[in-house]
């Protein structure tokens, strides 16, 4: 029945469905799109539920607190309906006084209780989600970058904004409240059956008509609210790119093609809005009707039997069951919504378990020791490597690296010039062979105690927000600012560093977007600088810095490197030259080692690239020029 | 760095000159309700479906308080007997029973068109939401599209894709959201006051004189509440980007062995996230009981005052009391509305602004009337002293002179900020000149029609922006109806063929965000192939390889030197080895021509450009692909 409710409102609006429509830009099928629902699953439930273990004495404080609410409320009503029924049909002026009092009380007391179960049950969520988070993000720094390598940054956003928003409305709301909804059903019913049994039945039986029709229309608009999502990000990703590539509509004068096609996508979309609306407004109304319905009944059924009894009495009772219906109907569609709640939450902690669960791809072995002060002699050995062990990048690599000597790895993309940088970093393990340093297993060393002894200088010039003395500062957190002062002043850069509007202070803003490229990668060579480092990483930035800046960086990187092992990934002709030692890359392996002279004197691969860039016209007179 | 197609104009924010005069919130009301009157039909037709359901809503309640009325007279003889409304009376040949049956028949017969009529008006509200939103979006689209490169220069990207896709939603609500809303709230409140008064004076205004205490009460919480979400809402960005930064910088984070660090820094901004969460719980735990309490004063008037009116014999028990309890119920639900009518009114003004600003915005580049047609270029370029400022007072192009005959390969060098991009935007009118102009075939091009001019130049940008779409599609943009043949053609002409038939599915395979990873070269030579399919007799290449590595530079440079037979081409680069084979160079320094001729010439005349050759040959290692 669901299915053919559900296959009449939804298919009929997919039926239209937009792959009929041209595309400016065509959403990705082939990811798999999150489930938004889980079955319950008590395993889950009681890890869920063992989250607020610290905070038991909350959690049963909030127990106490939802019972006693829960007998309120009908409590509440019962008064109301016992002071219409009895003192007001009676007559009774002072008894509707006292009934009057004793609902003030009352209505006192639960606005207290609605209090405290309110604010408790919003902190013991807010403490859950808090304690998530740290623990997500503690259990993010101890994976390998592997991890981060094959995980899209989007995908752990959203575990931490909605999967644990899920998380947190399960635990702060669905059983609170459900247990709330639940007791003042009861009650109600209690009531109701002690005022009239039969009447009651009838009740019943509306309750699983409410029900089912509820549940159908939970699907039913789960799914077209699906379609409408799915519509509404077609919409979001083509308006994304037209703006970002508005330059190209406008250079390949693309406007009313783009117009029309965009027009297309949005009439889509609302269709499909149109559809979750309609859906709305057939169904709110029909859940009211039911109410409607009861009233109906109750009036023929009820006045039926009064008038037969000729009970005056029945009256009364005809005006509390109206209210008490309500205070029993009302928690079903409230339950309802509460069971999605849940059912969502469900998908949302597997998944939240399933990234605490993930295990590194590595861990140090038990016997691990710490890293004593290290040298920074350097050996591969018949290092094999791939990031998908299937496909290697790196070949059997062997070679080995004196301490403070300079090493540049020469290649074209693709060639494992940054595998070899990423496995000196221990960032990941050969899959065969050995990386020594100073004659120790890297494997054998421990992770943390290694990379404190590592410098490191990327392509990207990665900055995090805060200022430019953060930054600095992340190579060594205790540093003082005149230590900061200094390093930049060894680098012979301070200049630049005190140009800024704020100096040292100046917030570097996102990604280090408020410094121009070369004062971003003068902040990257003072981090590396101050953390002394044994092993310097350096991969190279190819984008082009005016030659001034690019002089002065050339002058810093020398001082950055002095008396330190340091593996270069190169871009430039300067750099290789300066190298105690040039390793020729191509496709994995070694083709040719040697220095910039040496090489050039073999006249092999390494000579024939040379000779083909300079035998340009003009390369070559320059060459000449500026050698003699 | 300044190019074609991304200019970020550095200090002086150019947003200034879209919002100097920023419209009065009397002149932006004017604006919505004119823009309501637009849809005044549909409105008004939303508007009489919600009044009928007033009045449904009104029968339906009096209904059930009648059979409550027709029943306790007959069970009560010395009750009041029912008071039927218009002087109607049941004829007195009808039995109790079958009076209460028809009483209970006329419920349900209000409840089911109430049902209907409910559905009709939310289709009716869904009709006019849907159309104004899709008129909406399609003209802040079309109209996105005609605005210059300035307008793109001075606006975030991320905001215009929110001005379509999110606050043209909250300007469509202002119509339904506010407008109606006021209207509909308005005329309920009047209907309900009118009839509860009618019912009796004294007791509506003892039972609504809470009213104005609950609407003021809600106002000053969202007052107090707003700075508060704001500030949550800030926390929480900064936390969700203290994580993205952690995920981004991850290599850097390992490689200093700074993950302690990094756990406490985002340990400290989860807590301060949640202390901040505390106080927002406070409020809200303390608010939502005391109006809960506010509205239980009403139930306690009505049953102490409305009691004693009953028992008085002033009130009759249903089409009174009960009517009342119901009456007052949904009374203070409406007064509730206005608080949210209150916040939708703001939210839809602040994006109003933001949707008017869009289309208000002058488009500064259109035909004029006069303007002539071009159908085919020969490809002369003429630029007679023209000069051009982004702001006034900071020019970036002087006094600019040069002529190009069809078929010239012209190079443009110069260091970063020289001018050489704006150069290029010139020529294809993305600005217009301040002084001087711009003339193609002869003509200006100011007169000349844009869509004419552009389609007669093929324009490669710096930054190839590919469409989430196939390759054949992303190669056909200019002219999405191109057969396969000709997409191949531009492809092979472009060094390109070879790499898209490799692709699992070829020209079928989809690119962009979504698609395979590009390397810089392959996406750079789609770029070209986009701009070849349209055969342009003028190309313009803006410093294509600034930002890829030396061998993808390589890859680049012979598609570009295929791409530009048999047509004018202007070649802007940074770098003299990009250049080696063009007829003439220009090279401009700080927006003049300070040099122009062969490369020969220049490099014999020992001026600026020998200068940067040789700083660029001896600094620059560029080592080219490896051969097989």
């Amino acid at each position: 029945m669901i299915d053919s409710v559900r296959h009449l409102l939804v298919k009929k609006a997919m039926s239209s469905t937009s792959s009929a429509i041209p595309l400016l830009t065509r959403p990705r099928t082939d990811e798999p799109s999150e489930p938004t629902q889980r079955p319950l699953d008590l395993g889950l439930i009681g890890r869920v539920w063992s989250l607020t273990r610290p905070y038991r004495a909350v959690r049963l404080w909030l127990m106490v607190l939802v019972i006693v609410r829960s007998v309120q409320l009908p409590a509440l009503t019962w008064v109301m309906t016992a002071v219409i029924a009895g003192p007001v049909a009676r007559r009774d002026v002072a008894g509707v006084l006292w009934g009057a009092g004793g609902f003030l009380a009352l209505a006192v007391s639960t606005q207290v209780v609605m209090h405290f179960r309110q604010r408790l049950a919003l902190e013991l969520g807010e403490a859950v989600v808090h304690d998530l988070r740290n623990a997500i993000f503690a259990h993010l720094q101890t994976l390998t970058l592997g991890y981060f390598h094959r995980t899209k940054v989007g995908r752990i956003i959203s575990r931490m904004i909605s999967d644990i928003e899920d998380v947190r409305a399960g635990v702060q709301e669905v059983l609170f409240v459900s247990l709330v909804q639940l007791g003042q059903m009861l009650v109600a019913a209690a009531a109701m059956l002690w005022y009239d049994a039969a009447l009651f039945l009838v009740v019943l039986a509306l309750a699983p008509v409410l029900w089912g029709l509820n549940h159908v229309f939970r699907r039913v608009m789960s799914t077209a609210l699906r379609a409408m999502r799915e519509s509404f990000s077609r919409v979001t990703a083509t308006l994304a790119e037209s703006v970002l590539g508005m330059r190209v509509t406008q250079g390949f004068v693309r406007q009313n093609e783009n117009a029309r096609l965009f027009a297309l996508l949005v009439a889509d979309h609302s269709r499909y809005n149109s559809q979750v609306l309609r859906i709305q407004g057939l169904f709110i109304p029909l859940l009211e009707l039911n109410n409607h319905l009861f009233i109906a009944a109750l009036l023929i059924l009820g006045g039926w039997r009064a008038l037969t009894h000729g009970e005056a009495a029945a009256v009364g009772d005809l005006i509390s069951f109206l209210l008490m219906a309500n205070l029993f109907f009302a928690p079903i569609s409230v339950l309802g919504n509460q069971y999605h709640q849940a059912l969502t939450a469900m998908a949302g902690a597997e998944r939240l378990f399933r990234l605490l669960d993930t295990r590194p791809d590595w861990l140090d072995p038990p016997q691990a020791i710490p890293a004593p002060r290290l040298s920074g002699r350097v050996e591969f050995r018949g290092v094999t490597f791939g990031y998908d062990p299937e496909q290697p990048v790196l070949h059997d690599i062997s070679f080995t690296v004196e301490p403070g000597q300079c090493v540049a790895l020469v290649g074209h993309t693709g060639s494992g010039k940054t595998s070899i940088i990423n496995l000196v970093a221990k960032f990941y393990l050969p899959d065969r062979g050995q990386i020594l340093c100073d004659g120790w297993n890297l494997r054998d060393l421990q992770t943390d105690s290694f990379h404190r002894q590592l410098g490191l200088v990327l392509q990207q010039n990665f900055l995090f927000q805060g200022t430019v003395a953060d930054n600095i500062r992340f190579g060594r957190p205790t540093a003082t600012d005149e230590e900061l002062i200094a390093v930049c002043e060894r680098l012979d850069c301070w200049d630049l560093i005190a140009a800024l509007p704020h100096g040292l202070h100046t917030p570097v803003g996102e990604r280090g977007a408020q410094l121009s490229l070369g004062q971003r990668q003068i902040v990257c060579f003072a981090r590396a600088l101050l953390a002394d480092p044994r092993l310097l990483l350096l991969d190279e930035a190819t984008s082009s810095i005016d030659v001034d800046t690019e002089r002065r960086l050339q002058q810093a990187l020398r001082v950055l490197l002095r008396g330190r092992t340091t593996f270069v990934v190169a871009h430039r002709l300067s750099t290789v030259r300066q190298a105690d030692m040039v390793l020729v890359l191509d496709h994995g392996r070694i083709v040719e080692r040697g220095t910039h002279r040496s090489l050039l004197a073999a006249n092999g691969c390494y000579a024939r690239l040379h000779a083909r860039f300079t035998q340009s016209r003009h390369a070559a007179s320059v060459v000449t020029d500026a050698t003699s | 760095m300044a190019t074609l197609d991304q200019r970020r104009p550095p200090v002086v924010p150019a947003e200034t000159a879209f919002t100097a005069n920023s419209p009065s919130l009397s002149q932006l009301l004017q604006r919505m309700v004119a823009l309501a009157w637009r849809y005044r039909w549909l409105s008004l037709r939303v508007l009489l479906l919600n009044m009928a359901l007033i009045a449904l809503n009104l029968g339906g309640l009096s209904s059930a308080g009648l059979g409550i009325d027709v029943l306790r007279h007959e069970l009560l003889p010395d009750a009041p007997p029912a008071a039927w409304p218009g002087g109607w009376m049941p004829p007195s040949t009808w039995s109790p029973r079958a009076t209460l049956a028809f009483v209970a028949f006329l419920v349900l017969l209000f409840a089911a068109v109430t049902a209907l009529l409910k559905f009709v008006a939310a289709v009716a509200s869904a009709e006019l939401s849907q159309q104004m939103v899709i008129r909406l979006r399609a003209d802040v689209y079309d109209k996105l599209q005609r605005l210059s490169f300035r307008f793109f220069d001075a606006h975030d990207s991320s905001s215009l894709i929110g001005r379509v896709a999110a606050d043209v939603q909250a300007v469509r609500s202002f119509v339904d959201g506010v407008v109606l809303k006021v209207l509909t709230v308005g005329l309920t409140l009047a209907v309900y006051m009118a009839y509860m008064l009618s019912l009796h004076v004294a007791l509506t205004l003892a039972c609504v004189a809470t009213s104005p205490l609950l609407w003021w009460g809600a106002v000053w919480f969202s007052r107090r509440m707003r700075p508060l979400y704001l500030r949550g809402g800030e926390l929480g960005d900064r936390l969700i980007a203290a994580l993205v930064e952690s995920v981004q910088g991850m290599a850097v984070i390992k490689g200093f062995g700074r993950e302690p660090e990094a756990m406490a820094r985002f340990a400290a901004a989860n807590s301060a996230l949640r202390q901040q969460r505390r106080g927002i719980f406070w409020n809200l735990s303390l608010y939502q009981p005391a109006m809960g309490f506010l509205t239980q004063i009403n139930q306690l008037v009505l049953i102490g005052y409305g009691g004693y009116l009953v028992i008085r014999g002033d009130f009759p028990l249903g089409a009174g009391l009960f009517v009342f309890a119901n009456l007052i119920h949904e009374f203070a639900a409406q007064v509730g509305q206005i608080v949210n009518i209150a916040n939708s009114i703001q939210a839809s003004l602040a994006a109003a602004e933001r949707v008017f600003e869009v289309l208000d915005a002058p488009i500064e580049i259109a035909d004029s009337p006069a303007a002539r047609p071009l159908p085919r270029a020969a490809g002369w370029i003429r630029l007679d002293s023209v000069s051009f400022a982004y702001h006034p007072g900071r020019p970036v192009l002087q006094d600019v002179s040069l002529e190009i005959a069809p078929g010239e390969r012209i190079g443009i060098i110069g260091e970063t900020g020289a001018g050489k991009s704006t150069l290029l935007a010139l020529i294809a009118r993305f600005y217009d000149v301040d002084a001087g102009a711009v003339f193609v075939d002869g003509c200006d091009v100011r007169h000349l029609r844009l869509h004419d001019l552009r389609r007669n130049i093929g324009i490669v940008f710096q930054e190839p922006f590919l469409f989430s779409n196939t390759v054949a599609a992303n190669i056909a943009f200019g002219r999405p109806d191109a057969p396969l043949e000709e997409i191949e053609r531009a492809a092979r002409q472009a060094a390109a063929h070879e790499f898209i038939s490799d692709l699992p599915q070829g020209y079928e395979n989809l690119v962009g965000e979504h698609g395979v990873n590009l390397s810089g070269g392959q996406r750079q030579r789609l770029a070209i192939a986009r701009a070849l399919l349209l055969d342009p007799p003028i190309l313009l290449l803006d410093d294509a390889t600034a930002a890829v590595d030396p061998e993808t530079e390589h890859e680049i440079q012979s598609a570009i030197q295929q791409a530009q037979q048999g047509r004018t081409t202007v070649l802007v680069s940074s770098r003299v080895s990009a250049l080696e084979h063009a007829d003439r160079i220009y090279v401009l320094q700080r927006g003049r021509i300070v040099e122009s001729g062969s490369p020969r010439q220049l490099w014999e005349r020992r001026g600026e450009y020998w200068r940067l050759a040789r700083q660029q040959l001896c600094e620059d290692f560029a080592i080219p692909a490896t051969e097989p």
